[in-house]
């Protein structure tokens, strides 16, 4: 079961580079070619790379039809008898979402800080209130590192208002 | 010499009192990088280089430059001391710096490692102090032609050697390529699969697609399939006295000629577009084995200290070897020397052989704060290592999520646009599916910075030769490096099956002990 289901998804992925293969080839015929232009032009290239990639997509797809998978990345910190835990990639990604959608309302430090505890819970880190704290704290430090002393324009906030420090 | 007085005039440079604390910020964050993992120096240049804003560039080319280094310090630790039995073959220090430790030996492995890096660090830099203007003299005479072969040379390696599987890279590469064709043409300034989104028009920044795949994919990947439980460190001497054992004088006299076969075997392996230091620590390790005599041939697999001297040699000059290419040609072969490329990018910079003369004063500090950064890096890994050891064990729920902010400052610093931090998230999850499926992710950066060099290069050489396609073989360096192209994989097709072979017979004593 859990083999045919890798099957499927590698079939899966590997269809992405065939579809990128057959839109870029596609689209390279839109380009537009300037009357003057001689040698080469802006579509050759595209239409190289594309027709490639579908080549490639293809032998992807075929090998992985044919049941040659490839082997998951290795890692000091994967466990490679686990299966993929879906809940706890959904929940990341959840929130990164409401990073993006903090960071112009309520400023980075917010943002970054309820991302990092957000991604702390959801990887599993106890107890509760350290993760609040080491939230906060790096937000803040980062806001000042970057915002305050090397003058990247990160958004302060309401929250943070008139710490002068903070400001990019 | 002038070569000599210029690299003098660097250490000028170099050695004043910022640049110093530049060099030591670099090596410092670099070790740390390298001892955690999850991180390597790409993906940390990828991050800071918000410091481009306000650095100016030969600050900001010492911190990039300490960090390459120091990550390949790191690295070391990491495989020496950390206790992850079964994954860890792909790291071939791991292979008897693990065995070394668990008999109680980890502070002579890590010592030789230390001393090994240092030693073979400062050869190789040498060796490239010399080399480059030579190159630089051969290459400044190269037409648009010699350097489609040579890039043509670097994409076949790097997709083929970056990763297990030559499809899977090369798949990995061509994304890569296709990415970087977004945006306005360089030559004729037309629009290419922008499809009039403005956000597209300047192309995706390769910045944002590194720390995605990197930083993202990579916390994405481990939150999949975090290990639980404990993190098992290492002590680094005996378990029942803390009398950590430094390297004897037997383990002197076993480790130096590893270390310097290991420099010669890692420096010319990095030069060539061969896919940098995975395959040179392997190629280290094999002849260590092979010209171990006696007992000390039988204590490989049980945590010989040759098998731990060669390959971290190997890997640190291996490490220097990358910047040959990069600062001579412009040819980024890892995705560091690709994010030190987009550096200097960001500076109106652009490497190749005119670099030296343009820019002669930046590339010499640079390398004089490569002699340096190697000095602070021994002094760095000899005796502080306790507080590497310390880093090794921050929980894995707090590194992620801080890989994470990281990430998304990193993503949205580039152009404070919220719609970078989208597709922050979405090569990220792309990132996921590629290590999940086996694709290496390196090659995929590199192409996006050689892709578009490549692609002027190719149209200018045919526009000279007035499309006439046979040009592109028509000069005595083109047949050379064709030519030096086909015995290159000929001769990786042999190291990858020797390579099977090895990893194969290094399972069996485990399972030996295991019954």
């Amino acid at each position: 079961m859990q083999t045919t289901q890798k099957n499927l998804g590698e079939v899966l992925f590997a269809l992405v580079f065939v579809v990128l293969g057959v839109a870029g080839v596609i689209f390279a015929g839109t380009i537009e070619v300037p009357d003057l232009e001689f040698g080469m032009g802006p579509r050759a290239f595209p239409y190289i790379v594309s027709s490639l990639l579908l080549v490639v997509g293809a032998g992807l797809v075929i090998q992985a039809l044919r049941g040659q998978l490839g082997d998951a990345e290795d890692g000091e910190d994967i466990d490679a008898e686990a299966s993929t835990d879906w809940i706890t990639i959904g929940k990341l990604a959840f929130f990164v979402i409401i990073h993006i959608v903090l960071i112009e309302p309520a400023g980075w430090p917010v943002a970054a800080a309820v991302m990092f505890i957000g991604a702390a819970w959801a990887l599993g880190a106890k107890p509760f209130w350290r993760s609040v704290l080491i939230g906060i704290i790096l937000a803040l430090v980062l806001q000042y590192l970057f915002g305050g002393l090397l003058g990247v324009s990160l958004p302060r906030g309401p929250l943070l208002e008139g710490l002068e420090f903070l400001n990019g | 010499m002038d070569n000599l007085n210029m690299l003098m005039e660097g250490f000028a440079t170099a050695a004043q009192p910022v640049y110093l604390l530049y060099a030591l910020f670099g090596v410092f964050i670099g070790t740390a990088v390298g001892v955690l993992p999850g991180i390597g120096p790409a993906m940390t240049v990828a991050l800071l280089m918000p410091i481009t804003y306000s650095l100016e560039p030969t600050a900001a080319m010492i911190v990039f430059a300490g960090i390459y280094y120091g990550g390949m310090y790191g690295g070391s630790t990491t495989s020496i001391l950390l206790n992850t039995p079964g994954e860890s073959a792909s790291i071939v220090t791991a292979l008897e710096g693990n065995k070394m430790a668990k008999a109680g030996r980890g502070a002579a492995a890590l010592a030789t490692a230390a001393i090994g890096s240092f030693v073979a660090g400062t050869i190789a830099t040498v060796l490239l102090t010399f080399l480059a203007p030579i190159i630089v003299d051969f290459a400044i005479n190269l037409g648009p032609v010699d350097f489609v072969a040579l890039m043509v040379v670097a994409f076949l390696t790097i997709g083929a050697l970056l990763g297990g599987s030559i499809i899977r890279g090369m798949a990995s590469l061509l994304l890569g390529l296709f990415i970087g064709l977004v945006g306005v043409d360089d030559t004729t300034a037309q629009q290419r699969y922008t499809f009039g989104i403005a956000g597209l028009t300047d192309g995706i920044d390769v910045v944002l697609v590194a720390v995605g795949l990197f930083a993202v994919g990579e916390a994405l990947y481990v939150a999949a399939r975090m290990r639980k439980g404990p993190i098992e460190v290492m002590s680094m001497g005996t378990e029942s006295g803390n009398s950590a054992k430094w390297m004897s004088k037997d383990d002197w006299k076993r480790s130096w000629k590893p270390w310097l076969r290991g420099t010669f075997i890692g420096f010319p392996i990095g030069t060539v577009p061969a896919g940098g230091a995975d395959v040179s620590t392997f190629l280290s390790y094999a002849a260590e084995r092979k010209l171990a005599k006696g007992k000390n041939k039988k204590q490989f697999g049980h945590g010989a200290i040759e098998g731990v001297a060669g390959p971290e040699a190997a890997n640190n000059a291996a490490a220097a070897g990358v910047l040959v290419p990069l600062l001579t040609l412009g040819i980024p072969t890892t995705a560091t020397a690709a994010m030190m490329l987009t550096a200097f990018q960001r500076y109106q910079i652009q490497p190749g052989p005119l670099l030296m003369e343009t820019n002669g004063a930046l590339v010499w500090a640079l390398i004089a704060s490569l002699y340096i950064g190697n000095l602070m890096l021994l002094i760095l890994n000899l005796p502080l290592v306790g507080l590497w050891v310390k880093i090794l064990q921050i929980p894995r729920p707090y590194l992620y999520a801080g890989i994470l902010v990281f990430g998304a400052l990193g993503a949205y610093s580039l152009n404070f646009a919220l719609m970078d931090v989208g597709i922050l998230l979405v090569i990220g999850v792309l990132g996921f599916f590629m290590r999940q499926y086996g694709y290496p992710v390196a090659p995929m950066v590199v192409a996006m910075i050689l892709g578009p060099m490549f692609e002027v290069q190719l149209r200018r050489g045919l526009q000279i030769s007035q499309n006439d396609r046979s040009a592109l073989v028509s000069t005595p360096f083109t047949w050379v490096v064709y030519g030096a192209l086909i015995l290159m994989f000929v001769a990786s097709f042999f190291i990858k099956r020797a390579q099977k072979k090895m990893e194969s017979v290094q399972l069996e004593p485990e399972l030996e002990e295991s019954k």
